[in-house]
């Protein structure tokens, strides 16, 4: 890669913004991390919400309304990669199941991990 | 100078305990020129052999070195201090080594080693202390008025003493962590390890420090960059050990496989040429850890690297 000997630090740091933003824009998963490795809170929009939602730590939360808020909205093949992508069932597990038994195998799953896998000692 | 002293420590095996104590050891020597005792109290013996070597290993052994001859003097009723137990050269830092030798005492490393002995040490007063009415909890107990007494001596001697902990709770183990002023519990970012993690901390927390939140610094180690050890990295830290300390997270690399194998007892290398493309990870760990201690006990050090 050439060398741009014509640019200043700032206009470095410029580019370098502009392909964390684009980045940003496109990629809800990194915007998610990014925002809460800054102490940040965004509201993100339903569809995003439901791309970057992870059930553990909504389970943790302990707002059961709000983790059925969440995945309720979410159409039975993205259930069925969230329960598999989170390991929290096989192909097998999801045959023949209806939405709502979807999410709450989800919820159930989910939520008994974290009280296993929890320290008990805070 | 009162020496702090942490257990690194976890029930799961296979998590880095040793790497991770060796790692510490040089990043406090060699960023903050502190003075570091490494004592091994797991028969398996990883952390004597990185910082001594094999052939080092048995030599200490055969000197008379190690904390299981410090055990068989508990065994046959003698009082003593660590001291002579001590192999004061565990050093594998060229830069180090030249500082002692030019006599600017500016980070040092020595080591009370274990051998495989130690495992057939502790069956022996195991079966003698069972057999008089004894229990695991009074064997336990007994060990660490006695260990703590035979290392008070070493406070004065140095910064920081770091005790290798087995993967699992023998008296011998329980005598360790009790003497410990915080806990270095290093993981993998994967299902067992979490669940081994919980399982050492409720432990700890329950019979050893009810306190253990603020007394605990996790590091995450053998990390491959994969989207599962990423998802299972943000749930360690915010929802299973969220209140805790966490250090850098450590990458799965050949450099540190290689910076564990020392070539031979006399052997040395610069801390570039040890760590290679994980040096700053090591430089990190001493600074997390030394932040840590700032934080939850009043403890500062001051670097004299960057």
């Amino acid at each position: 890669m050439a060398e741009d000997q014509g640019l200043t630090a700032v206009e470095y740091l410029d580019r370098f913004f502009d392909e964390l933003r684009d980045e940003v824009r496109s990629n809800p998963r990194l915007a998610a991390r990014l925002v809460k490795a800054m102490g940040g809170s965004v509201v993100f929009e339903a569809e995003t919400s439901v791309e970057i939602a992870n059930p553990y730590l909504l389970a943790a939360s302990g707002s059961k309304s709000r983790f059925y808020t969440v995945f309720s909205q979410m159409k039975p093949n993205q259930l069925k990669r969230v329960l598999k992508e989170n390991n929290l069932a096989t192909s097998i597990d999801l045959a023949g199941k209806s939405p709502s038994q979807l999410v709450d195998m989800l919820y159930d799953r989910a939520s008994s991990k974290v009280s296993e896998r929890k320290s008990s000692i805070f | 100078m009162t020496a702090i002293k942490a257990a690194i420590a976890n029930l799961k095996g296979g998590v880095g305990k040793s790497t991770t104590t060796v790692m510490l050891a040089d990043g406090l020597a060699y960023f903050y020129g502190l003075t570091v005792l490494v004592i091994d109290l797991d028969a398996q013996a990883n952390s004597s052999q990185m910082l001594l070597t094999e052939r080092g290993v048995q030599q200490a052994s055969d000197q008379g070195k190690g904390t299981h001859h410090l055990l068989k003097q508990f065994m046959d009723g003698r009082a003593t201090t660590a001291g002579p137990f001590i192999m004061p050269n565990a050093v594998s830092l060229e830069e180090l080594r030249l500082a002692e030798e030019q006599d600017e005492r500016k980070g040092w490393i020595s080591a009370l080693p274990s051998h495989p002995q130690l495992r057939l040490h502790e069956l022996t007063l195991e079966e003698e202390w069972y057999s008089r009415s004894g229990t695991p909890t009074t064997l336990s107990d007994a060990l660490a008025t006695y260990f703590g007494g035979s290392f008070s001596m070493l406070d004065s001697l140095y910064d920081v003493i770091l005790f290798d902990c087995p993967p699992h709770l023998s008296p011998l183990a329980r005598a360790g962590l009790s003497l410990a002023d915080v806990f270095v519990m290093p993981t993998i970012a994967d299902a067992v390890s979490t669940w081994g993690t919980k399982q050492f901390s409720d432990w700890v927390g329950k019979f050893i420090a009810p306190d253990l939140p603020k007394r605990n610094f996790v590091l995450v180690t053998r990390f491959r960059d994969t989207r599962y050890s990423r998802q299972v990295l943000t749930e360690l830290k915010e929802i299973y050990l969220k209140d805790r300390w966490f250090g850098p997270t450590i990458p799965e690399s050949v450099h540190v496989l290689n910076a564990m194998d020392r070539a031979a007892p006399d052997s040395y290398n610069t801390f570039r040429g040890k760590y290679g493309g994980v040096k700053g990870d090591v430089r990190r760990l001493a600074e997390r850890f030394s932040d840590f201690l700032s934080h939850r006990t009043g403890t500062t050090w001051q670097k004299i690297r960057d």
